[in-house]
Protein backbone atom coordinates (compact mmCIF):
# COMPACT_ATOMS: atom_id res chain seq x y z
CA UNK A 1 0.00 0.00 0.00
CA UNK A 2 0.99 3.27 -0.89
CA UNK A 3 1.90 4.92 2.28
CA UNK A 4 1.23 8.40 0.59
CA UNK A 5 -2.47 7.35 -0.07
CA UNK A 6 -5.03 9.19 1.55
CA UNK A 7 -8.28 7.04 2.06
CA UNK A 8 -11.62 8.66 3.34
CA UNK A 9 -12.60 7.80 6.83
CA UNK A 10 -9.51 6.03 7.25
CA UNK A 11 -7.07 8.75 6.70
CA UNK A 12 -7.59 12.06 8.32
CA UNK A 13 -8.17 15.15 6.24
CA UNK A 14 -5.55 17.30 5.93
CA UNK A 15 -7.42 20.41 7.02
CA UNK A 16 -4.99 22.09 9.59
CA UNK A 17 -4.99 25.17 8.36
CA UNK A 18 -8.55 25.77 8.27
CA UNK A 19 -9.82 23.47 10.80
CA UNK A 20 -12.13 26.53 12.33
CA UNK A 21 -14.75 26.22 9.46
CA UNK A 22 -14.91 22.40 10.59
CA UNK A 23 -17.56 24.31 13.54
CA UNK A 24 -20.02 24.43 10.85
CA UNK A 25 -20.97 20.81 9.77
CA UNK A 26 -20.30 20.39 13.48
CA UNK A 27 -23.07 22.36 14.60
CA UNK A 28 -25.22 21.52 12.00
CA UNK A 29 -25.62 18.04 13.06
CA UNK A 30 -26.09 18.48 16.36
CA UNK A 31 -28.77 20.61 15.72
CA UNK A 32 -30.14 17.83 13.72
CA UNK A 33 -29.95 15.20 16.28
CA UNK A 34 -30.96 17.34 19.24
CA UNK A 35 -33.98 19.28 17.49
CA UNK A 36 -35.04 15.90 15.87
CA UNK A 37 -36.31 14.38 19.68
CA UNK A 38 -36.97 17.91 20.79
CA UNK A 39 -39.15 19.86 18.52
CA UNK A 40 -42.80 18.48 18.85
CA UNK A 41 -43.94 18.95 15.86
CA UNK A 42 -41.08 17.75 12.85
CA UNK A 43 -43.11 21.00 10.88
CA UNK A 44 -41.19 23.09 12.53
CA UNK A 45 -37.36 20.86 12.04
CA UNK A 46 -35.64 22.60 9.74
CA UNK A 47 -36.10 26.04 10.39
CA UNK A 48 -35.43 25.22 13.97
CA UNK A 49 -32.21 23.36 12.63
CA UNK A 50 -30.86 26.11 10.99
CA UNK A 51 -31.68 28.73 13.84
CA UNK A 52 -30.13 26.30 16.08
CA UNK A 53 -26.97 26.14 14.22
CA UNK A 54 -26.81 29.90 13.93
CA UNK A 55 -26.77 30.05 17.31
CA UNK A 56 -24.56 27.66 18.02
CA UNK A 57 -21.82 28.92 15.20
CA UNK A 58 -22.64 32.91 16.48
CA UNK A 59 -22.19 31.80 20.14
CA UNK A 60 -18.46 30.23 19.61
CA UNK A 61 -17.70 33.18 17.17
CA UNK A 62 -18.73 35.84 19.94
CA UNK A 63 -16.55 33.02 23.04
CA UNK A 64 -13.67 33.38 20.09
CA UNK A 65 -14.11 37.10 19.87
CA UNK A 66 -14.30 37.52 23.66
CA UNK A 67 -11.08 35.72 24.24
CA UNK A 68 -9.48 37.15 22.15
CA UNK A 69 -10.25 40.57 23.85
CA UNK A 70 -9.51 39.66 27.31
CA UNK A 71 -6.19 37.42 25.90
CA UNK A 72 -4.73 40.39 23.64
CA UNK A 73 -6.13 43.71 25.09
CA UNK A 74 -7.36 43.21 28.66
CA UNK A 75 -4.80 41.25 30.33
CA UNK A 76 -2.06 42.69 28.68
CA UNK A 77 -3.40 46.59 29.84
CA UNK A 78 -4.13 45.29 33.07
CA UNK A 79 -0.87 43.13 33.58
CA UNK A 80 1.53 44.57 31.09
CA UNK A 81 4.68 42.08 30.76
CA UNK A 82 8.27 43.87 31.23
CA UNK A 83 9.65 45.43 28.00
CA UNK A 84 5.87 45.72 25.88
CA UNK B 1 -43.75 15.79 7.18
CA UNK B 2 -46.85 15.69 9.25
CA UNK B 3 -47.07 12.51 11.22
CA UNK B 4 -49.47 10.57 13.22
CA UNK B 5 -49.07 11.27 17.32
CA UNK B 6 -47.67 8.45 18.59
CA UNK B 7 -48.65 6.97 21.67
CA UNK B 8 -47.60 8.71 25.12
CA UNK B 9 -46.76 6.21 27.38
CA UNK B 10 -44.74 6.49 31.01
CA UNK B 11 -42.06 3.96 29.93
CA UNK B 12 -40.86 1.57 26.50
CA UNK B 13 -38.14 -0.32 26.97
CA UNK B 14 -38.44 -2.51 23.70
CA UNK B 15 -37.88 1.41 21.99
CA UNK B 16 -35.19 2.49 24.67
CA UNK B 17 -33.54 -0.92 23.53
CA UNK B 18 -33.77 -0.67 19.97
CA UNK B 19 -32.57 2.82 20.30
CA UNK B 20 -29.76 1.61 21.87
CA UNK B 21 -28.97 -0.62 18.82
CA UNK B 22 -29.14 1.80 16.18
CA UNK B 23 -29.64 5.59 16.19
CA UNK B 24 -33.08 6.51 15.41
CA UNK B 25 -34.80 2.92 15.88
CA UNK B 26 -36.58 3.25 18.75
CA UNK B 27 -38.84 6.46 17.54
CA UNK B 28 -39.20 4.10 14.26
CA UNK B 29 -40.25 1.30 16.29
CA UNK B 30 -42.85 3.69 17.81
CA UNK B 31 -44.07 5.10 14.41
CA UNK B 32 -42.29 8.49 14.29
CA UNK B 33 -40.08 7.59 10.53
CA UNK B 34 -39.37 11.31 9.82
CA UNK B 35 -38.02 11.83 13.41
CA UNK B 36 -36.02 8.57 13.54
CA UNK B 37 -34.57 9.25 10.22
CA UNK B 38 -33.25 12.97 11.38
CA UNK B 39 -31.72 11.57 14.72
CA UNK B 40 -30.21 8.96 12.67
CA UNK B 41 -28.88 11.23 10.52
CA UNK B 42 -27.52 13.91 13.03
CA UNK B 43 -26.18 10.79 15.15
CA UNK B 44 -24.47 9.07 12.23
CA UNK B 45 -23.50 12.83 10.38
CA UNK B 46 -21.58 13.43 13.53
CA UNK B 47 -20.03 9.89 14.16
CA UNK B 48 -19.19 9.67 10.41
CA UNK B 49 -18.02 13.16 10.07
CA UNK B 50 -15.82 12.78 13.05
CA UNK B 51 -13.96 9.62 11.25
CA UNK B 52 -13.74 11.61 7.49
CA UNK B 53 -12.17 14.48 9.73
CA UNK B 54 -10.09 12.29 12.01
CA UNK B 55 -9.54 9.12 10.16
CA UNK B 56 -10.62 5.76 12.11
CA UNK B 57 -8.15 6.30 14.98
CA UNK B 58 -10.67 8.96 16.90
CA UNK B 59 -12.21 5.38 17.68
CA UNK B 60 -10.33 3.93 19.74
CA UNK B 61 -10.89 2.05 22.78
CA UNK B 62 -7.48 1.38 23.81
CA UNK B 63 -5.46 4.39 23.58
CA UNK B 64 -8.26 6.91 24.21
CA UNK B 65 -10.89 5.23 26.90
CA UNK B 66 -11.99 8.23 27.94
CA UNK B 67 -13.25 9.26 25.33
CA UNK B 68 -14.84 6.06 23.79
CA UNK B 69 -17.26 5.71 26.85
CA UNK B 70 -19.02 8.67 25.13
CA UNK B 71 -18.40 7.16 21.69
CA UNK B 72 -20.09 3.72 23.10
CA UNK B 73 -23.47 5.16 23.17
CA UNK B 74 -23.70 5.49 19.56
CA UNK B 75 -24.18 1.77 19.80
CA UNK B 76 -22.92 -1.07 18.29
CA UNK B 77 -21.47 0.73 15.25
CA UNK B 78 -18.86 2.48 17.63
CA UNK B 79 -17.90 -1.11 19.10
CA UNK B 80 -18.19 -2.22 15.24
CA UNK B 81 -15.27 0.51 13.87
CA UNK B 82 -13.23 -0.19 16.98
CA UNK B 83 -13.13 -3.50 16.27
CA UNK B 84 -12.12 -3.08 13.16
CA UNK B 85 -9.65 -0.70 14.30
CA UNK B 86 -8.00 -2.71 16.53
CA UNK B 87 -8.00 -6.19 14.56
CA UNK B 88 -7.48 -5.30 11.52
CA UNK B 89 -5.02 -1.49 11.19
CA UNK B 90 -2.87 -1.87 14.38
CA UNK B 91 -0.14 -4.23 14.87
CA UNK B 92 1.79 -5.21 18.03
CA UNK B 93 5.27 -3.54 18.22
CA UNK B 94 7.79 -6.32 18.33
CA UNK B 95 9.84 -4.81 21.41
CA UNK B 96 7.06 -3.49 23.90
CA UNK B 97 4.23 -6.20 21.81
CA UNK B 98 2.30 -3.25 22.40
CA UNK B 99 -0.60 -2.72 19.95
CA UNK B 100 -0.51 0.44 18.25
CA UNK B 101 -0.96 2.19 14.83
CA UNK B 102 2.08 1.81 12.71
CA UNK B 103 4.84 4.70 11.77
CA UNK B 104 4.92 5.41 7.60
CA UNK B 105 8.03 3.72 7.55
CA UNK B 106 6.08 0.15 8.88
CA UNK B 107 4.04 -2.40 7.35
CA UNK B 108 1.57 -5.10 8.85
CA UNK B 109 3.50 -8.94 8.58
CA UNK B 110 2.21 -11.93 10.70
CA UNK B 111 5.07 -13.12 12.87
CA UNK B 112 5.18 -15.12 16.36
CA UNK B 113 6.57 -12.63 19.45
CA UNK B 114 4.38 -14.57 21.55
CA UNK B 115 4.56 -18.83 21.41
CA UNK B 116 1.39 -19.38 23.16
CA UNK B 117 -0.49 -17.12 20.74
CA UNK B 118 0.47 -18.23 17.53
CA UNK B 119 1.02 -15.26 14.81
CA UNK B 120 0.03 -12.16 15.42
CA UNK B 121 0.15 -9.30 13.58
CA UNK B 122 3.45 -6.76 13.86
CA UNK B 123 5.14 -3.99 12.47
CA UNK B 124 7.88 -4.69 10.52
CA UNK B 125 10.50 -2.25 8.30
CA UNK B 126 8.01 -1.56 5.52
CA UNK B 127 8.84 -3.09 1.91
CA UNK B 128 9.13 -0.56 -1.13
CA UNK B 129 5.73 0.82 -2.17
CA UNK B 130 3.80 0.06 1.26
CA UNK B 131 3.40 1.40 4.24
CA UNK B 132 0.60 0.96 7.33
CA UNK B 133 -2.60 0.62 6.75
CA UNK B 134 -3.39 3.81 7.67
CA UNK B 135 -2.15 7.22 9.13
CA UNK B 136 -2.17 8.24 12.52
CA UNK B 137 -4.06 11.70 12.80
CA UNK B 138 -2.88 13.94 15.03
CA UNK B 139 -3.18 17.61 16.20
CA UNK B 140 -6.46 19.29 15.54
CA UNK B 141 -7.82 17.00 13.14
CA UNK B 142 -7.65 14.39 15.84
CA UNK B 143 -9.49 16.38 18.94
CA UNK B 144 -11.63 17.53 16.59
CA UNK B 145 -12.94 13.99 14.76
CA UNK B 146 -12.47 12.63 18.48
CA UNK B 147 -14.83 15.66 19.78
CA UNK B 148 -17.28 14.86 17.20
CA UNK B 149 -17.84 11.19 17.53
CA UNK B 150 -18.09 11.33 21.77
CA UNK B 151 -20.50 14.48 20.98
CA UNK B 152 -22.28 11.99 18.99
CA UNK B 153 -22.71 8.90 21.60
CA UNK B 154 -23.80 11.83 24.01
CA UNK B 155 -26.32 13.06 21.83
CA UNK B 156 -27.39 9.53 20.54
CA UNK B 157 -27.91 9.06 24.57
CA UNK B 158 -30.72 11.93 24.60
CA UNK B 159 -32.36 10.40 21.55
CA UNK B 160 -32.21 6.80 23.22
CA UNK B 161 -33.84 8.55 26.71
CA UNK B 162 -36.65 9.89 24.40
CA UNK B 163 -37.65 7.03 23.08
CA UNK B 164 -37.23 4.87 26.29
CA UNK B 165 -39.18 7.93 27.87
CA UNK B 166 -41.74 9.38 25.19
CA UNK B 167 -44.20 10.75 27.29
CA UNK B 168 -41.65 13.61 28.62
CA UNK B 169 -41.53 15.68 24.91
CA UNK B 170 -45.51 14.64 24.33
CA UNK B 171 -46.52 16.37 27.56
CA UNK B 172 -44.83 19.59 26.72
CA UNK B 173 -45.80 19.47 22.88
CA UNK B 174 -49.36 19.04 24.06
CA UNK B 175 -48.71 22.03 26.20
CA UNK B 176 -47.08 24.12 23.58
CA UNK B 177 -49.58 23.66 21.04
CA UNK B 178 -52.60 24.17 23.66
CA UNK B 179 -50.77 27.25 24.88
CA UNK B 180 -48.53 28.96 21.14
CA UNK B 181 -48.39 32.24 23.08
CA UNK B 182 -46.67 30.36 26.06
CA UNK B 183 -44.23 28.78 22.78
CA UNK B 184 -43.51 32.44 21.80
CA UNK B 185 -42.87 34.09 24.93
CA UNK B 186 -40.36 30.70 25.71
CA UNK B 187 -38.08 31.60 21.91
CA UNK B 188 -39.75 28.47 20.65
CA UNK B 189 -39.29 27.08 23.72
CA UNK B 190 -36.25 25.17 22.66
CA UNK B 191 -32.63 26.01 22.01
Amino acid sequence: MNPLAYTPFIDPIDLHDWWFLLLIPMAFFVACAYKAVRVPSMRKFWPQVISFTIQIVGGIALLGLAAYLVLGYAIPSLAPMPGS
Amino acid sequence: MPEPEPQSKGLDPAAGLLACLFPGAGHLYRGEAYRALMAAFGVLGLFLGGMFVGGIDTIDAEEDRIWFVGQAFVGPVAFGVNYVHQTRFKAYDPDTRVRRTGYPDEMRASRIIDPVKGEQPVWVPAEDGRGPPNVKSVAKMNEIGTLAATIAGMLNFIIILDALLPSVRGVIGRREEESPALETAQGGGDA
